[in-house]
């Protein structure tokens, strides 16, 4: 399919791109895409606010799951599911893969998270493979399959500018020009480099193998990158979301999660993940003073604690107006919505900062067409289960043949209609 | 000092049948425990086997730490006799040496890409530009991950195609604004009136009307917006600019201290900021100052004012709204009349439209046009350029010679490539790049062909790896050395000694080193590794509740407690000072702030840091700084936990196991009026907590004296009822009921010492175990920011070498980064 669509955008010539998905999808008659969006944070959830009290469909909900009440009957929270991982931070950044940075090299992929496999199966002929946003820099969630930190998006503003701004008829000349610049300087790198590497002994070139492979693939985005760059990309205005004059990070967020929506509706990517990062400043929001690390560790003071609910309330009421945007879009060739061609997962590689715990991850699904099962407790025998389980399965939903994904012991149950 | 003479014991074995009995000494000691059934701490005896080998050395050299500092067998259940113990301790020496003399495993530490300030500074010498920080590179380029706190560690740092990208377009922008093409761009002055300074907002967007200078000056009106000159907000074109901006301080002593926390010896500064290029002034009060600067300033860089002024943030939090209500509670308490007259002043300016409701004054930002406290005032400014030598410019000539031409490309290109790759360039190498130029220069002018050339120079491994094998021996020390002590290529000074040979000895390294700290040719280290070391990069992280540590937000005090370990360990390097004093020091550098923080009366009365020795017996040394008490701890409370282990880690190097997954562990709950150790009795009565926690939590103890910024305290207060009631201002909140809680910052630790208090604890970090762990581990870090990582099990006998090194040089630091700079280990 990755081949067709490809061909078909190239065959329709730049101005195709400009239309909304819409009507590009209705002209070339082919079933409605998959897409993935996830959203995580460093610090998980403080359990007693996000796990609803009781298991099933028609259970009221967590004060910190409260905004997602206009589709509670879709979603499936789940609890007693992680990686099994000592308490402590840094191991979030397993978060997508269960795979800690310093054990990459024992998997075939490495550390390679769930939205850069995705993305390897499914992106091949869009402008963006994966967008990776996390204001002001990282939560560290993707990883690309050579074990590094995907390239992250570190603002609204740069995320508009990757998305939405064009190059006038001059500066595409002039940009086409440096990227053939660039190559040429890369060839002759990767040239030098094949000869260097005869003489380097083992010990030095399994840190210079990675130069080379860099280089082979920044070539390769190089060559994607040129040939979009006659293609308009569609517009969007970012203003709209800055009219108070203050720059807070609610209006950061509903950009950002606006811009994603937009980038899926006019098929600029298929694959995103946005990140709470852990340096961000909450304060603009009522009730919140402290840091958010701060109000993590809250000594169980209720005004603190209250406070870090706040923030994490926050997280999923921004989530959950996507979703809803995503909902009110009807997917082309499809009885279904955007939402229900696009599989969404919230949650941490963290359980709740407070204890520093790595286990019952809060974590829940939506959208992809599941039918979903409301709160589900995925433990067996007292036992957790693997997150990756979980994983396989929402791989499995791309159309993916695995069999297995990193600490997977199976599927988790999950059927789609 | 059983270090000192454990060779000569070890050569007097030799040939001798092994330590008799010493194998029985194990069994008998440590096998009641560490058997098959019972494997306490993880260990079991078997792992020894009868010689280390690469699987068992890491037990081994852990046996040998915990007997050596007596903390194995645990004093309760040990009969172990001193003398029993030393033979036991050279037995285990002897094995472990024994092993590593044999199998010899010490490897090159890997190539590792360079960190973005060390690719800033090579980038500027390389290109021989007079600076980097006005082209602002670092920002664009992607972030360096830190290895706790060091942003040196290879494969942290890692090697991706974005990267490589980022690198690209960095290169790209930084040649491009050096060398230049097309017509000479004019001269031009540019006059700076006081009406055509404009007012910034960093702190927020604002649709607010700009706001300007009067005709005779611009006021700086708070701290956190900084001033822009309307008709000079970058450079327009690369070039040299003449820069002359006539400023003062004007009303630096109207409010008392306590209103403004400015210091009555302290100054009123400005900074200049182009790009990243950052200078402070100080500035006279009343008396005209110029700010002269001649430099060269890339097309586009940004010139920016801002005022730095030390204090201004008293109320509040430090938001700028709330430092105008300083001017109405100050005026109307201590000089009604005025108050009057700034009222009327008020009212008269703000037309009745935009007053609305509210009444003259009574709104913050009718405080800001009648502000007459401490601020920067800038009167006008004066900016001339672009200037060149010569056109071509200087900076043309300098890379690609008087002829730029792709028929010299060799020659151009050849003392590029051999400063970018810091080695001489092969001649099949030189044949490439001339290629690459003149396949260029088919489609482009020569001098962009040759650009090409520079660039791809830059984008090879040769210059963006570290420590790679493509050097030789001495070139390879040279380049590391030169990193290590200035982030940055090596330097004309460093070459020579090299050719001398003198870097070859211990003694050679010393004299360098000392040259090297003394003439400032080791700043970079001396900021970079002290803040790497004390991971100073976190102290925010979970900065203290700015609530209850109003001083800590207002006042910044982090950046001044970083700076107290910057400047103490500046004074040791230049003082060559024994690496125990760090710490058993009786003396820091503190200001007036941390004075405050630590509760010091006679202390220094300014913003200045200076000496100052603590009598108590608490402080002094890295253990009593706010640094290390404020990164270790949470907002609210403290934990002897981080603490301990942060001490362990970076101190003692010691590097205990984390909990393992299925241990629940407990949540701090602050509302309870109990002590942490009764928080924390798990610690000690649950089995499985136990046997690790006995060995961590004594490390902490003692540091529970110090609340959350590392303020002295005698007792816990924990609040009686609830107290979320925000709109209490800060003296009724004082007043509500508190209780307290006595201290407990006794521990024992497993060998048996017990301390009371923190000053007892200092002592016993003193001990020799504890003396040769603290040395030790200042090696090993030194060796992870030197070589991109942490020395392995296997160069123990090195690092044991490099002690003992240290220890006939008294543990002078200096001769301790000597002996590591002399070691096999940091020349590979």
């Amino acid at each position: 399919m990755k081949t067709n669509r490809r061909k078909f955008i190239k065959g329709l010539g730049g101005a195709a791109l400009a239309l909304p998905m819409l009507e590009s999808t209705a002209l070339a008659g082919q079933a409605p895409p998959k897409r993935l969006l996830i959203a995580g944070n460093p610090f998980g959830a403080h359990p007693d606010y996000f796990f609803p009290k009781e298991f099933g469909r028609d259970i009221e909900l967590s004060p910190t799951l409260k905004s997602m009440d206009w589709m509670k009957e879709r979603i499936t929270v789940l609890s007693h599911t992680d990686h099994n991982m000592v308490s402590g931070h840094g191991r979030e950044v397993a978060f997508l893969s269960g795979v800690l940075p310093s054990e990459a090299g024992g998997y075939p992929d490495k550390n390679m998270s769930l939205d850069q496999v995705v993305a390897r199966e499914i992106s091949g002929g869009n402008r963006f493979p994966s967008l990776n946003i996390a204001p002001g820099g990282g939560v560290r969630m993707s990883w690309t399959a050579s074990g590094v930190e995907n390239e992250v998006i570190t603002s609204p503003q740069k995320l508009y500018d990757k998305l939405f701004v064009n190059l006038s008829e001059r500066e595409r000349g002039v940009r086409k020009t440096m990227i053939d610049r660039d190559a040429r300087i890369l060839d002759a790198v990767a040239h030098r480099f094949s000869r260097l590497k005869k003489t380097v002994s083992k010990n030095d070139l399994e840190r210079l193998d990675r130069f080379e492979t860099s280089v082979q693939e920044l070539d390769k985005a190089l060559g994607s990158q040129r040939n979009w760059v006659d293609s308009d990309k569609p517009t969007y205005d970012l203003s709209k979301h800055y009219q108070e004059g203050e720059i807070t990070v609610k209006n950061d967020y509903e950009a950002i999660y606006d811009m994603v929506a937009f980038a899926f509706e006019t098929d600029l990517t298929r694959v995103a993940t946005i990140a709470y990062p852990a340096h961000l400043n909450f304060s603009s929001l009522d009730g919140v003073n402290r840091s958010y690390h701060g109000c993590t560790h809250n000594g169980k003071k209720e005004d603190l604690a209250a406070e870090l609910a706040r923030i994490e309330a926050f997280q999923v009421e921004q989530f959950s107006r996507c979703l809803k945007k995503l909902d009110s879009i009807q997917e082309p060739n499809s009885e279904g919505t955007m939402l229900d061609n696009t599989v969404v997962l919230f949650g941490s590689g963290m359980g709740y900062g407070g204890t520093h715990s790595n286990r019952n991850l809060p974590i829940m699904l939506a959208g992809g067409g599941f039918k979903h099962l409301g709160h589900v407790d995925a433990s067996k025998n007292g036992k957790h289960m693997p997150l990756c389980n979980l994983y396989l399965t929402m791989i499995q939903r791309f159309g993916i043949e695995r069999e297995a994904f990193n600490l997977s012991t199976g599927t988790f149950d999950l059927s789609y209609a | 000092m059983h270090k000192l003479y454990l060779p000569a014991l070890l050569s007097l074995l030799v040939g001798l049948s092994p330590l008799a009995g010493s194998e029985a000494l194990l069994e008998k000691h440590c096998s009641t425990c560490h058997n098959d059934e019972k494997s306490k701490g993880k260990f079991n005896l078997r792992f020894l086997g009868n010689e280390p080998d690469h699987q068992s050395l890491e037990h081994w050299i852990t046996v040998l730490d915990l007997v050596e500092a007596e903390e194995m067998p645990p004093e309760e259940d040990s009969e172990l006799s001193k003398s029993d113990r030393e033979t036991l301790v050279a037995f285990v020496n002897q094995k472990i040496h024994g092993y590593q003399s044999a199998s010899q495993l010490t490897k090159k530490s890997k190539p590792r890409r360079m960190n973005n300030r060390e690719f800033a500074n090579s980038l500027r010498d390389v290109l021989l530009l007079e600076d980097i920080g006005a082209y602002g590179i670092t920002g664009d380029l992607v972030g360096d991950t830190l290895h706790h706190g060091f942003d040196t560690h290879g494969e942290t740092l890692g090697f991706s195609p974005f990267h490589l990208e980022k690198y690209m377009a960095a290169i790209r922008k930084v040649v491009d604004l050096t060398i230049l093409s097309g017509p000479k761009p004019e001269v031009k002055q540019y006059t700076i009136k006081p009406e055509r300074i404009q007012k910034e907002q960093r702190a927020q967007s604002s649709k607010r009307a700009a706001i300007f200078g009067n005709k005779e000056f611009y006021d700086f009106t708070d701290p956190l917006s900084s001033a822009i000159f309307s008709d000079f907000t970058s450079a327009p074109h690369s070039g040299r600019y003449k820069i002359a901006i006539q400023c003062t301080g004007k009303g630096r002593l109207t409010f008392p201290t306590k209103y403004t926390g400015l210091y009555p010896d302290d100054p009123i500064q400005v900074s200049l900021h182009l790009g990243d290029w950052v200078k402070t002034f100080d500035l006279p009060d009343d008396k005209i100052f110029e700010i002269v600067e001649d430099c060269w300033l890339p097309a586009g860089t940004p010139l920016e004012l801002r005022n730095p002024t030390d204090g201004l943030r008293q109320y509040g939090n430090g938001n700028f709204k709330f430092q105008y209500r300083m001017t109405p509670d100050y005026y109307e308490k201590e000089d009604p009349v005025r108050y009057q007259k700034m009222l009327k002043e008020i009212a008269g300016k703000i037309p009745a439209k935009k007053l609305g409701r509210k009444k003259p004054g009574n709104h913050w930002s009718h405080w800001v046009d009648v502000w007459d406290g401490p601020r920067p005032r800038i009167v006008g400014a004066t900016i001339e350029g672009p200037h060149f030598e010569s056109w071509p410019p200087e900076t043309n000539i300098a890379l690609l010679g008087e002829s730029p031409d792709v028929t010299n490309a060799e020659a151009i290109l050849r003392p590029v490539a051999e400063r970018a790759w810091r080695r001489p360039v092969k001649d099949d190498e030189m044949k490439e790049l001339v290629d690459l130029v003149k396949l260029s220069a088919e489609s482009m002018p020569q001098v962009e062909a040759l650009k090409e050339g520079v660039i791809s120079v830059l984008m090879s491994p040769s210059f963006l790896f570290l420590n790679t094998e493509e050097m030789d021996e001495t070139g390879r020390l040279g380049s590391k050395l030169s990193y290590f002590l200035t982030s940055a290529p090596p330097s004309p000074q460093l070459n020579e000694f090299l050719a001398n040979g003198k870097l070859k000895s211990f003694e050679g390294a010393r004299e360098y080193l000392g040259s090297a700290v003394k003439e400032g040719r080791a700043d970079a280290f001396l900021e970079h590794f002290p803040y790497a070391w004390m991971e100073l990069a976190d102290i925010n992280f979970m900065a203290p509740d700015p609530d209850n540590f109003r001083f800590y937000h207002r006042k910044s005090v982090s950046d001044d407690m970083v700076n107290e370990v910057l400047n103490f360990f500046r004074h040791a390097l230049e003082n060559n000072i024994p690496l125990p004093e760090f710490l058993s020091a009786n003396y820091s550098f503190i200001n007036a702030d941390l004075a405050e923080v630590y509760g010091i009366e006679n202390g220094p009365k300014d913003s200045r840091f200076q000496k100052y020795t603590f009598t108590d017996g608490r402080r002094g040394g890295l253990l009593g700084m706010g640094a290390f008490l404020t990164v270790t701890a949470d907002t609210l409370s403290t934990s002897p936990i981080h603490r301990a282990i942060f001490v362990m880690e970076n101190f003692m190097g010691i590097h205990p196991t984390p909990p393992p997954p299925d241990v629940e562990i407990k949540e701090p709950d602050v509302r309870q009026a109990k002590t942490i150790k009764e928080i924390l009795s798990a610690h000690t009565s649950d089995k499985t907590c136990a046997t690790c926690h006995e060995a961590i939590d004594p490390w902490g103890y003692a540091f529970e004296s110090f609340d959350s910024m590392g303020a002295w305290r005698d007792v816990y207060s924990v609040p009686d009822a609830t107290t979320g009631d925000e709109s209490l201002d800060d003296q009724k909140r004082s007043k509500k009921l508190m209780s307290t809680v006595p201290i407990d910052a006794s521990a024992r630790f497993r060998n048996g010492t017990a301390y009371e208090d923190i000053v007892g604890y200092r002592t016993q970090l003193l001990t020799p175990a504890n003396r040769d762990r603290f040395v030790r581990c200042f090696i090993s870090k030194l060796l992870l920011y030197a070589n991109g990582e942490s020395p392995a099990d296997s160069d123990f006998v090195e690092v044991d070498k490099i002690l003992n090194i240290s220890a006939q040089n008294n543990y002078r630091v200096v001769d301790t980064i000597a002996a590591v700079v002399a070691s096999p280990l940091f020349r590979d």
